[in-house]
């Protein structure tokens, strides 16, 4: 199995503060849906983070198709093809839909492909072609989360991470999210989610991860790390529910 | 009516010269969420750089004006490269930020009141003591002038931020920095070409009010207190907001000193900041609070 | 399934993380140090009896004003997190309302000077009501613009002698002794600056401020009447100034606008608080007596005032960029910080 992005044993945090990730690992493999799940302050949103470039590793090194990232701007890390969806979905609130999505194809050397690209997106997602004219800023939460997700293929990256991208929608919403995040997969994205509902995020996995205090745990497929009985007993808050 | 007429040709001549000394202000909060004590104190490097050209060898301020704004720009990258770039990551980065252009004002006024004295001082070239009159409305020249050059520049500026990808790009990191970093935008670039801009603004600003104000060093103080209200007033990074403000403020101000006299006009633009702040906190285009 | 680190390891860790978050941290203090430090500056102006040390006496005296003034601004640019600027203001009106009393009523200021402080946060108060409503930039930019409109108001307001100001009566003692009785009235505000910080810190108020700090929206959300809060610390915050302003005058013998409403006198207010450490109570006296001395040290050798301006910028700068916690919290961050000098 070839492996499409590996890290190993990173350290890394915030500022001059304490190290959140102490020596996490893992390996993505192509097209694949991996969800990371772990408590809160675990340093799952780290380590994304520190993946996409936004955060220094202060050790160990991130792998993508073999070569190194280590010390890239996040811009360059974008171009190598992994995108990053933070979970405050990262809109420009006061540009209309369709300037965000443009945006999204800011780093493409060949600019004047950009508005066929734009184009398809809209196609694909009809409410971002209903709403093209309007502010990002005064959508719905689900509707910037659809953006922010959609945006991301403008550059149809290998790649992409999506940081609890549930957080703070309706029940029914979550699960149009997930919907779209398979559309992704289908189109051949491998995808890294974190999601805090371990449940949830596992269940619409291939791949499983558990991370806690900065080091990563457990992972193999999603199932199998449902049924763990430690995982069930620490992390999905008992007796699992049939 | 002759005579209103005449305190808003006065009022519409200064604010265009306002509008330029805040707009770089403006700039540089918009991308790098600095308030920039700093910046009139680098327009009085620029109004410098423009009195000893004229004074030693009589170059028109004018002319001097790219070579303030240059001299300036680069300092900015300087001041950048120095300061700025390091602190980037710092926790209290507002109040950090605030703090450290506060030091750079001293030092600047420190520097250049060592350097040249705190002598009042004026560039005058021949249009700024000259009027035009149109029927009794006189218009002086040097006013006339700055404020034109000014508004071709806020406008050369605003076609950049507009229709340039680097524009583009400055608009997406005003909104949301770390956004436009996740859509590829060099960030760190963008605040450095940002603030050369803003600080080569303040340059030629400073190559303007060489010929309109008399000035020193430590007068930069009262330009701060002037410029950060027509920044809150504008709303904080609104460029465009920045330029109402500073048309409305002018005109407004050459009333209150018609009517009371020269020492309350400049009070106006301070009194309005607090209007501003108990009205609406967030100036007149002043952004909403940002998205959840 | 695969097992990547050594589970139980990391589960034990789990566990002594969660114990370790309930842990209280000890503090060490050594109360005798600032009582030492009173004593011996209650006794210093017996130096007077062997010679003549009205310098000495001088330097001391104005580094104790700035020690309650510093104090002052702390409470609410060091434990509230916001910065002001513009605090030379309350150290104007204090010194104007004692000054013009003393003038037309011969109380002395140092009588006054509790009611000046009033005075003076009474204005805080009200100010606190307007500047307060916004964070950040905009309430240091607020701040600024508050010292130019005193400035032009007091320089144009005859009942005060606009700019010229007032000239107020010297008292009649022998000039080896002349200065004592502020002296003493500094020390004395020092000293109840400095208590009133330590109370402070250590009340519920206090917790409410450093919450406030940290994360306003947050203390808001805690139940804490952030407003009101604030509000409140602008207008301690003031009394202190102001109290420092009333005496100030008198001992200068005049008071005028550019002795009380000048930007460097804010910008040693905050550069002090932030050199010796901001929020802590110790902080801001270390930060007098280091900037006090710096200036001397400047004038002594460099004279000329645009140099020390200069100076004092690169000293701020250089405390901002390498020492942003201050010295006290700095050592403090390093468990270094000498027993004698934690007062918080």
């Amino acid at each position: 199995m070839s492996e499409l992005l590996e890290v190993k044993d990173i350290v890394a945090g915030y500022g001059d503060g304490p190290a959140i990730l102490n020596g996490a690992s893992l390996t993505v493999q192509p097209g694949k849906v991996h969800c990371i799940i772990g408590p809160n302050g675990a340093g799952k949103s780290t380590l994304l983070k520190a993946i996409c470039g936004m955060l220094p590793v202060r050790s160990g090194n991130v792998r993508f198709k073999g070569e190194s990232l280590a010390g890239l701007r996040p811009d360059q890390i974008l171009q190598k093809g992994i995108c990053f969806v933070p979970q405050e979905r990262a809109l420009f609130p006061k540009m209309t839909v369709r300037e965000n999505l443009r945006m999204g194809g800011f780093s493409l050397k060949d600019q004047s492909d950009l508005e066929r690209r734009v184009d398809e997106i809209e196609e694909q997602f009809p409410i971002l072609k209903e709403r093209r004219d309007q502010h990002a800023g005064t959508m719905s939460g689900g509707q910037q989360q659809t953006l922010a997700m959609a945006r991301t293929m403008i550059l149809r990256p290998d790649i992409v991470m999506l940081d609890e991208p549930s957080l703070g929608l309706a029940p029914k919403i979550v699960q149009q999210v997930f919907d779209i995040m398979k559309v992704m997969a289908d189109t051949g994205i491998t995808i890294l989610i974190v999601e805090q509902n371990a449940l949830l995020g596992l269940r619409n996995a291939d791949w499983g991860l558990v991370l806690d205090l900065g080091r990563s745990l457990f992972e193999g497929p999603a199932n199998d790390v449902l049924e763990d009985d430690r995982i069930q007993e620490l992390y999905l808050g008992g007796k699992k529910v049939a | 009516m002759a005579d209103i007429i005449q305190i808003v040709v006065l009022g519409l001549a200064l604010g265009g010269v306002y509008a330029l000394m805040g707009s770089g202000l403006s700039l540089v909060f918009g991308v790098m969420r600095i308030v920039n004590l700093a910046h009139p104190s680098l327009i009085m490097g620029g109004a410098y750089v423009a009195y000893w050209g004229f004074r030693l060898y009589g170059v028109d301020p004018l002319i001097a004006l790219p070579v303030a704004a240059i001299i300036l720009a680069a300092t900015g990258v300087l001041l950048y490269k120095l300061i700025f770039e390091r602190e980037a990551k710092s926790a209290k980065y507002s109040e950090m930020t605030v703090l450290l252009t506060f030091a750079i004002a001293m030092i600047v006024e420190g520097g250049l009141a060592t350097a040249f004295t705190n002598t009042q001082r004026v560039t005058s070239p021949g249009y700024a003591t000259d009027a035009f009159f149109i029927g009794s409305v006189f218009i002086p020249k040097g006013q006339l002038y700055a404020g034109m050059v000014s508004l071709a520049l806020i406008a050369a500026l605003a076609l950049f931020l507009k229709y340039s990808r680097f524009g583009y790009a400055i608009r997406a990191t005003t909104q949301n920095r770390e956004a436009a970093e996740l859509m590829g935008v060099n960030v760190n670039m963008v605040g450095l070409v940002s603030f050369a801009i803003g600080i080569g603004l303040a340059g030629a600003a400073g190559a303007l009010v060489s010929f309109v104000f008399s000035f020193f060093p430590s007068k930069h103080w009262e330009w701060v207190a002037v410029l950060m209200s027509l920044v809150v007033l504008g709303g904080m990074g609104s460029i465009l907001g920045t330029v109402v403000a500073a048309y409305v403020l002018s005109v407004l101000a050459a009333f209150v000193g018609y009517f009371f006299g020269a020492t309350w006009s400049v009070l106006t633009f301070y009194l309005a900041l607090f209007v501003v702040l108990l009205v609406r906190p967030q100036g007149l285009f002043g952004e909403k609070p940002e998205m959840a | 399934m695969s097992n990547i680190g050594e589970t139980s390891d990391i589960l034990a860790q789990r566990k002594t993380y969660n114990a370790g978050l309930s842990q209280v941290s000890d503090k060490s203090r050594a109360t005798w140090f600032p009582l030492l430090l009173l004593a011996l500056l209650t006794a210093l102006p017996a130096l007077q009896l062997v010679g003549n040390y009205n310098y000495l006496i001088h330097l001391v005296l104005y580094t104790l004003c700035y020690v309650v003034m510093a104090s002052g601004w702390n409470i609410l640019g060091g434990y509230a997190g916001y910065i002001s600027l513009g605090h030379n203001v309350f150290f104007a009106v204090g010194g104007y309302f004692a000054g013009m009393v003393f003038a037309r009523l011969g109380i002395s200021t140092i009588i006054i000077a509790p009611i000046a402080g009033l005075v003076a946060a009474a204005l805080g108060y009200l100010i606190g009501l307007i500047t307060l409503r916004v964070r950040g930039p905009s309430f240091i930019i607020s701040s600024l613009a508050l010292v130019m409109i005193f400035r032009i108001a007091f320089e144009n307001w005859h009942f005060v002698g606009g700019a010229a100001g007032v000239s107020l009566q010297a008292n009649d003692m022998d000039v080896q002794w002349a200065k004592l009785p502020y002296y003493y009235a500094f020390l004395a505000m020092a000293a109840f600056a400095l208590w009133a910080s330590y109370r402070i810190r250590h009340s519920k108020f206090g917790l409410g401020l450093r919450a406030i700090s940290k994360d306003e929206v947050k203390a808001e959300s805690a139940g804490i009447d952030t407003r009101f809060y604030k509000v409140l610390a602008c207008a301690i915050s003031a009394f202190f100034v102001g109290m420092a302003g009333a005496v100030w005058g008198e001992y200068l013998t005049y008071i005028r606008p550019n002795i009380f409403l000048v930007i460097l006198i804010s910008v040693n207010m905050v550069l002090m608080c932030i050199l010796g450490g901001k929020g802590t109570v110790a902080g801001p006296a270390l930060g007098a007596v280091l900037i006090v001395a710096f200036n001397e040290f400047f004038v002594a050798t460099l004279g000329a005032s645009a140099v020390n301006i200069m100076a004092t910028g690169v000293i701020m700068a250089v405390a901002l960029m390498f020492f942003p916690n201050g010295i006290i919290g700095t050592l403090a961050k390093h468990r270094k910080l000498p027993r004698i000098l934690n007062w918080d």
